[in-house]
């Protein structure tokens, strides 16, 4: 058995993996934000049928949902570079891709990704919320932002937030593609771990067990929030 | 007064509005009566634009709007003076019964919180709901609801209020309630009422002004004795002749 799973090693292999945790973290976090705000914005265009603006909010939605997260991160991998060589060919000032962190790139990727997503989700989640609230609003003078963002939002938030914890449950485990863009987490170091000492299955049930220590607690806060949120439907104050 | 001239409002062929001309003098209590689809609704949304006519003249006092050509400046303005009771009541589900009625007073009327606080209360206790003051809509009957939706449009202290049908969705236990609230309203504050009912008994005894309207125009008008006693035209006749039969139950 001790040839099998070599308990010292699973330690030693937990504590290094340890430190990868925040990276992990911060590449998820980070996206979520970034992606959640663009999200919005999306939702916004399209529910409002911006003129072209919601037409491309709609293109953004097909094509964010339909490449594979791989295929993302890889076209802003490759293609930002070019961008940013027509950016200090047209204003003469040098910008390298080299000055530009790996991290960013990944941070990027996921975020139109997971933008397109959430995109979907919140404007479900604001159509559930009955249309007759910001009718009321406008009816009394408020206008239609304001009426949106005091009496909307707040209700569509609780609907949303079961699927915006499902999105973010994925997009952690998705953070594991960008060590593909070179990005060190969590997934990568194992992986390095795994090919400098030769053994595999104690790293990789580290790595399991540590995304899902991590996702178990992501699902707690999220139906922790849930729960505050929805404070008007049990009648209470927040 | 509230001048609505040659009114218009088509889906695609389907004509609703074909043409509405009518006055409604300050202070006083309209009501729109007439069958389902007669366009009653889509006029008082008209009114205010969450329905948006086709064509057509909208005169609140000085403020004169041509439909076709509304300015969301102008829009806004007409329904920041005006306020609107709906059917499904539409309360903010995530306000309580006070912050609903203080909402409108915050925003649009920039009070400071504890005036708006203060109105709101005041506006609660008129229609007898003081002490649901930190209820969630969630948490009261389709009757207490309406009357903070009343309360809601009479604290923002409109030049017009539009009721769009505000017994329809009630248990019939609860209409009354309702309507000893809307002839409260009527009796002591001195905005315009709009009121689009089913309820021929309200308009006999609140109404100063009844309109008959049937398939997108209005058919006949006057005051309650003259179009619900002795109505000239046929259609109304018919109307009221089905209406009455089964309503005299509750007068």
């Amino acid at each position: 058995m001790e040839n099998i799973i070599d308990f010292a090693f699973v330690g030693e292999v937990f504590f290094r993996l340890l430190a990868y945790v925040p990276i992990t973290l911060g590449l998820a976090i980070s996206s979520m934000v970034l992606a959640s705000i663009w999200g919005l914005l999306i939702m916004v265009l399209r529910l409002r049928k911006i003129p072209l603006l919601g037409r491309l909010a709609k293109l953004y939605i097909l094509v964010g949902r339909a490449l594979p997260t791989m295929v993302i991160l890889y076209l802003v991998f490759f293609a930002l570079p070019v961008v940013l060589l027509i950016f200090s060919d047209a204003t003469g000032r040098e910008v390298t891709i080299n000055q530009v962190p790996a991290m960013v790139f990944a941070v990027l990727g996921l975020s139109i990704h997971t933008g397109a997503y959430l995109a979907e989700n919140f404007r479900s989640a604001v159509q559930s919320v009955e249309k007759g609230q910001l009718e009321a609003a406008v009816a009394c003078g408020m206008t239609w932002q304001q009426g949106f963002r005091r009496i909307i939002l707040p209700q569509a938030a609780v609907f949303a937030l079961p699927l915006l914890g499902n999105q973010f449950l994925t997009l952690l485990k998705g953070t594991s593609i960008a060590f593909m863009i070179t990005v060190m987490e969590l997934f990568g170091a194992a992986n390095v771990l795994c090919s400098e000492n030769n053994r595999y299955l104690e790293v990789y049930l580290v790595v399991a067990l540590l995304y899902w220590a991590i996702s178990a607690f992501f699902e707690k806060a999220f139906f922790v929030l849930e729960h505050k949120l929805a404070f008007f439907k049990r009648g209470m104050k927040p | 007064m509230i001048t609505l001239k040659n009114i218009h409002k088509a889906y695609g062929d389907n004509e609703v509005l074909k043409g509405i001309d009518c006055t409604i003098p300050t202070g006083s209590v309209t009501v729109i009566l007439g069958p389902s689809g007669s366009g009653k609704t889509t006029l008082l949304r008209s009114v205010n634009f969450l329905e948006r006519a086709d064509a057509g003249e909208i005169i609140l006092d000085d403020l004169q709007v041509d439909i076709a050509k509304a300015t969301q400046k102008e829009i806004h303005e007409l329904r920041q003076r005006t306020a609107m009771v709906f059917q499904s009541y539409n309360l903010f589900k995530n306000k309580t019964a006070l912050e609903n009625i203080a909402e409108g007073l915050l925003v649009v009327k920039k009070m400071p919180k504890a005036a708006a606080q203060e109105r709101a209360a005041f506006y609660l206790e008129k229609v007898g709901l003081a002490e649901k003051a930190g209820a969630y809509p969630q948490q009261l009957s389709g009757g207490q609801q309406q009357r903070i939706g009343i309360a809601r449009a009479l604290a923002l202290n409109p030049d017009v209020i539009l009721f769009d049908e505000p017994t329809s969705a009630l248990d019939p236990e609860l209409v009354g309630e309702v309507l000893d609230t809307m002839k409260q309203a009527a009796a002591e504050v001195n905005c315009t009422m709009l009121v689009v009912t089913h309820e021929i008994g309200f308009a006999r005894d609140v109404a100063d002004h009844v309109i008959f309207m049937e398939d997108g125009k209005i058919v006949e008008e006057g005051t309650p004795q003259a179009v619900l006693n002795t109505p000239q035209e046929e259609r109304t006749k018919q109307f009221l002749a089905r209406f009455i039969s089964y309503t005299e139950y509750n007068i």
